[in-house]
């Protein structure tokens, strides 16, 4: 029992070495200079982690994420929850969500550059759109499933629209609304990296899209792994966040992609 | 008496109207914000930048206090581009006031963006003697000519760029049509080595550093150079709106009088410049060594000053193959806002 607990707690480290452990051979097999081993990639880590103008350069990506991905869950699950209890709502905001949803969020990048200009607020944006559509579908579905009996037992108590909103749609709408911010938070980080490709004045971009244009691929690549343990990080503490949220829902078994 | 629930139609009604508060709300925050940047950018001149080779506008981001008049009589915001053409559509859209040019996307941006700019200063070009972009095959490669390169697959930096206006007319001289005679495919200078060591392509165009590297691992041989058909030309200039330098004159004679003398610091002290250009590129001072400002490399006038008959024999050859209508440099000069400015 105790030795099948392990193992389950593991099998996240398991499947990162393991992954590690292919990279590395397929490496050795190919040969190619733009595709450093695994261990070339994870020595040029320290360099990168250990220079401080790499540091601030992460942070300030980070700082343009946090606030992309708080102004999208803040304006997001209030839009969901209203499509999800309102058909007006609905009607009104799915085509142009849908218009929006399958455009990759980088490529509006030019455009969005022609209106805000080339600093932080055009990059915002485009972290904005990348999570705003995940938390407002899931907020969406979250208040549609909630009982329609429920709503009306709190009207019968005298409780206004906006007070049901608040006290009874949101409530049992939000493990689906936290589900919707864990893939939105992944979004976030995807599209900080994509939001600094074309132009950027501080970002991990920087270090990332200046390395591949000098063919300097082991930093490409432990930036990569800095990014995707940075991926890792926050969702190991979005989901403990999460499980003390929504602890009263309990799930049985949760896909353990995180750490946590 | 129970109460009523409310009716959907109302209460649609209502959450509409909260809807469109909420809109309002996050469209006065983006208006504000965008104001702000606005007023801050009246007071500095925003300049596009990219990398490698423009070891002036290095300097004066590294080395500010060389400059006396940077960061005191005016300010630059940088931002960092991928490639000359994004700039080209940020300086049409009015998000920059200067940036790095290619010849070719100033032109795109004159005819297809209704850009009008003028050409203050010059970076790189390509000096007699000097690196001039190469196309590479490998030692042992059946290609020995250019017309040898018929129903090969032939890699290039950038499909429609800037080198492809004289790769074509080079091809076209000795027979071969860029168009049908050749697989013309988009390999970017950094693993541009790779791909021909690999056999993913039969000849690739090498740039620096890349091609320093290559040179020094061996294997490989130069088939042909952009000089051939072309000499002096220029890879990259620096432009400014026409409207912002009329508006700024003052400010703008700052900045090009500060793009002079980086130029000039930086060819007179080496050693400094590998060390700025490698805290710039993040890349390690031996890879620059082999090759910045030694006669391996691309030209910089002393003045940076542009050469606009070369850039006019440029836009020429663009118009003679296709890429571009024909265009007067003449429309890229100011008549007093040029480098060198002492």
């Amino acid at each position: 029992m105790m030795t099948r607990a392990l193992l389950a707690r593991a099998t996240p480290v398991l499947a990162c070495l393991g992954l590690l452990a292919v990279w590395q051979a397929a490496s050795l097999v190919l040969n190619n200079d733009s595709f450093p081993t695994a261990i070339e990639a994870i020595r040029a880590i320290p360099s990168i982690l250990g220079d401080k103008e790499a540091l601030i350069n992460i942070l300030a990506s980070l700082r343009r994420m946090a606030i992309g991905f708080g102004v999208a869950v803040a304006m997001s699950i209030p839009l969901g929850l209203m499509m999800g209890r309102s058909r007006t709502v609905a009607s009104f905001f799915n085509p142009l969500l849908m218009v929006i949803y399958p455009v990759p969020k980088a490529a509006l990048m030019p455009i969005i550059m022609l209106w805000l200009g080339v600093g932080d607020i055009a990059k915002m944006l485009v972290i904005f759109l990348g999570v705003s559509l995940p938390v407002i579908y899931h907020s969406f579905a979250g208040a549609k499933a909630v009982e329609e009996k429920m709503l009306w037992s709190g009207a019968a108590m005298g409780l206004s629209s906006a007070q049901r909103m608040t006290r009874i749609v949101l409530p049992a709408a939000l493990p689906e609304i936290l589900t919707g911010c864990r893939t939105g938070l992944v979004l976030a980080l995807i599209t900080m990296i994509t939001s600094e490709m074309i132009a950027r004045q501080s970002g991990a971009g920087n270090i990332l899209f200046n390395a591949l244009d000098m063919g300097q691929y082991d930093t490409v690549f432990a930036m990569i792994i800095i990014v995707g343990a940075m991926g890792i990080g926050l969702d190991a503490l979005f989901e403990r966040m999460r499980a003390r949220l929504v602890k009263w829902s309990e799930p049985q078994f949760d896909i353990p992609v995180s750490f946590s | 008496m129970a109460m009523r629930p409310v009716g959907a139609g109302q209460r649609g009604v209502r959450m509409m109207r909260m809807v469109c508060r909420l809109i309002l709300a996050a469209g006065v925050m983006v208006c504000v914000l965008g104001s702000v940047g606005r007023s801050q950018a009246q007071q500095t001149i925003r300049v596009g930048w990219t990398i490698p080779a423009e070891e002036s506008k290095y300097w004066m981001m590294r080395r500010p206090t060389e400059f006396p008049d940077l960061g005191k009589a005016y300010n630059v915001e940088w931002t960092q581009f991928q490639g000359t053409a994004p700039m080209t559509q940020a300086l049409a859209a009015g998000a920059l006031d200067c940036a790095t040019q290619a010849p070719l996307s100033l032109a795109n941006g004159v005819v297809g963006g209704n850009l009008r700019a003028y050409i203050v200063a010059q970076h790189v070009f390509e000096k007699p003697g000097g690196f001039s972009v190469y196309w590479a095959v490998m030692n042992d490669s059946p290609i020995k000519t250019v017309a040898d390169l018929k129903g090969k697959t032939v890699g290039i930096s950038v499909i429609g760029g800037g080198t492809q206006g004289p790769f074509n007319m080079l091809l076209k001289q000795n027979g071969v049509d860029p168009t049908k005679d050749i697989k013309l495919v988009e390999v970017g200078f950094a693993v541009s080595e790779d791909a021909l060591r690999q056999g993913r392509v039969d000849a690739v165009n090498m740039n620096q550093p890349f091609a320093a590297r290559a040179e020094a691992k061996g294997g490989t041989r130069k088939l042909f150079s952009l000089s051939q058909v072309m000499p002096n030309i220029v890879h990259i200039l620096e432009a400014c709106r026409a409207d912002f330098v009329d508006k700024n004159p003052d400010l703008v004679k700052a900045y090009v009088r500060d793009i002079t003398s980086g130029m000039k610091k930086a060819l007179a002290n080496r050693e400094e410049t590998l060390k700025v250009v490698s805290e710039v590129l993040k890349a390690p001072i031996p890879v620059l060594d082999t090759y910045l400002l030694k006669d391996n490399d691309f030209g910089r006038d002393p003045g940076a000053a542009p050469n606009f008959p070369a850039i006019q024999k440029m836009l020429d050859i663009y118009a003679e193959t296709g890429m571009l209508p024909k265009l007067d440099v003449a429309q890229f000069k100011h008549p007093t806002i040029v480098a060198p400015l002492q």
